[in-house]
């Protein structure tokens, strides 16, 4: 039973681990940016009127909402797949 | 106080009694005072959760900084919203499934010991009082400011009402008034923001060129690097904002307070909803500030440009807005300090009283008496140290919540959930290590060694106002070396993967329940 949970949990996590570091990558480029690429952050984007400094920044506020709405989705199927798999196992 | 003033701060109080008024009725057992049984739906804890971490340093301090600062003032949002994920992620689910009441019952549910319990409560203990002391004297001054009430009353209202909310209606009231926050909060800043476009003829161009016309930054308003200058404090400061989150307890015992994991996702995903949604609208206030009042009418109301969004409201809707915008500062403090004095009975009253004093054997009357004279206890003491501190600054202690969260807490829940190796002595010694660096690191920092204004008058040590970037490493190599320089437990693999499969999963608590 243990190894069968152990195995949907490092599944979800191959997925969940690179999500969460690449969200921290994401976060982290911004102050990084900011300290070590000023000039670069002040330029206009390709948005007109909104520098690079400030659409990055901006950018936090979706890329949060888009992460959360995927843990979620993928957190459903997770206890989805163990729910069967409780079912399956009482049989 | 004019008449208008009255009746919104009158009507405010009253609804929140009612409210109280009811919650006491059901909570009537220590399920109900904890965690409201769990009663709340996803959405419903989504709005409390905000209403619980939106302080009135976020309301007014974010507003303010964005019209002296501009871009550095937004950034101090975005953290704040990240941080969000990093709950979402590696600790909501696996709090939920493992803890009870506490995050004493969570680190417990691995290392169960008296000692292990000792130290998570004094550490949920001294963040849910070092957050509160701030809150309450920024409470005082706040409503000496906006309505002219005496320090001493203001926080004498304000510390009344938590007192009572807690005491009386435990989780159930403390959530509820809560929510009303969120509601009042969020609707009164979506309203001004929209006065705030209105008066430019939604023209966003328009506001934006008045902006870089009423600041004295000019142009220069929209660059970084007005607030930040020091790029180590600037990303020291990113690091205890984004990682602080999980470690903050008046937050995390909020999961405790639905149903399920699913409830527990909806609570944190609609929380990120209103929380971006709320800092997009501060932005917008911000601006309006600096557009419609200008610079110099806002630092001349106040230097720290706190009263910004006060200001603005008076600016466009005259006495009648500010009235409302006064009224939702007092709820967003009430609602904070509330969800704080909760916090701090739920580590007294349940984790020492009844785990380590009583052995886990009081009975449910004497828990439920216990916890409400340790709310009547928590509420008094504070606010008689927030009477006392009105002379003394002590904005401080609201970042070193976060830094001391993100130190401690946060690096002993990620390991005990996450790290197979992982000891009980290396949960005390990264406890106590995290602890002791963020305290030693703010007292020999400039916040309190001043030569011009600091409790100790000489030249700081430590030249950063925000140490997290040392003490969140020290926090989490006190947990390491304490694991590896301990013998290797007795706990076994099996009963580590046993544990880990519970929180991951809640297979075993389900299995257990049943």
């Amino acid at each position: 039973m243990e190894e069968r949970m152990m195995y949907f949990i490092r599944r979800r996590n191959k997925l969940l681990v690179p999500i969460i570091i690449l969200v921290f990558l994401f976060y982290f480029m911004l102050p990084l940016s900011l300290i070590f690429l000023p000039d670069v952050m002040n330029q206009t984007s390709f948005i007109p009127g909104i520098t690079w400094a400030w659409l990055y920044a901006f950018l936090q506020i979706p890329m949060t909402w888009t992460v959360g709405w995927i843990y979620h989705i993928k957190a459903k199927k997770f206890d989805e797949q163990i729910e069967k798999w409780e079912r399956e196992e009482s049989v | 106080m004019n008449l208008t003033y009255f009746l919104f701060f009158i009507c405010i109080i009253v609804c929140t009694l009612i409210i109280t008024y009811w919650a006491a009725k059901r909570s009537n057992t220590t399920n109900r005072f904890y965690t409201a049984a769990g009663s709340l739906t996803g959405y419903q804890n989504g709005m409390a959760i905000a209403g619980d971490f939106i302080s009135a340093a976020s309301f007014l301090g974010i507003v303010g900084m964005i019209a002296l600062n501009g871009y550095d003032g937004f950034l101090y949002s975005i953290g704040f919203l990240v941080s969000y994920i990093v709950v979402l992620f590696l600790v909501a689910e696996p709090v939920h499934r493992l803890g009870k009441y506490s995050l004493g019952d969570v680190i417990c549910s691995r290392f169960p010991s008296d000692r292990m319990r000792w130290i998570m409560a004094i550490g949920a203990f001294s963040i849910s009082i070092l957050y509160m002391i701030p809150q309450l004297v920024a409470s005082g001054y706040l409503l000496r400011l906006l309505l002219d009430i005496d320090y001493s009353i203001s926080v004498l209202v304000i510390g009344g009402l938590m007192t009572i909310y807690v005491v009386f209606g435990g989780m159930v009231a403390t959530s509820w008034v809560q929510i009303v926050k969120t509601v009042v909060l969020m609707s009164g800043t979506f309203l001004l923001s929209l006065i705030v476009f209105s008066n430019f003829n939604w023209n966003v161009s328009a506001l934006i060129e008045k902006v870089k016309g009423g600041t004295p930054l000019g142009e220069n308003f929209f660059l970084p690097g007005h607030l930040f200058n020091n790029p180590l404090e600037f990303f020291s400061l990113q690091l205890a904002l984004v990682l602080g989150t999980a470690g903050l307890p008046h937050i995390l015992i909020r999961l405790f307070t639905v149903r399920n994991t699913l409830e527990v996702r909806r609570s944190i995903i609609s929380s990120t909803w209103i929380i971006g949604l709320f800092y997009i609208m501060t932005l917008v206030l911000g601006l309006g500030t600096v557009a419609l009042l200008g610079y110099q009418s806002l630092t001349n109301a106040d230097p720290t440009g706190n009263l910004a969004a006060p200001l603005l409201a008076k600016e466009v809707g005259g006495d009648f807005l500010l009235a409302f915008v006064s009224a939702i500062a007092f709820t967003t403090i009430v609602a904070v300090v509330a969800g704080l004095v909760i916090s701090a009975t739920t580590a007294f009253s349940h984790d020492i009283y009844h785990h380590i004093l009583k052995k886990g054997k009081s009975t449910e009357k004497e828990q439920l008496k216990a916890a409400r004279w340790t709310a009547l206890i928590i509420g008094l003491v504070s606010t008689l140290f927030a009477l006392r501190l009105e002379t003394i600054n002590v904005t401080f202690l609201v970042s070193m919540t976060f830094i001391v969260a993100a130190a401690s807490n946060f690096p002993v829940l990620v390991l005990t959930i996450y790290w197979k190796r992982f000891t009980q002595v290396g949960a005390i010694t990264g406890m106590i290590s995290g602890l002791v660096a963020s305290l030693v690191l703010v007292v020999l920092g400039p916040h309190i060694m001043n030569p011009e204004d600091g409790w100790i008058a000489r030249e700081a040590i430590i030249s950063l106002h925000n140490p997290g970037i040392i003490a969140i490493p020290i926090g989490f190599l006190g947990a390491y070396l304490g694991t590896i320089f301990s013998s290797k437990q007795s706990q076994s693999d099996e009963s580590y993967t046993r544990f880990f499969i519970k929180s991951q999963t809640g297979i075993s608590s389900r299995r257990e329940s049943s």
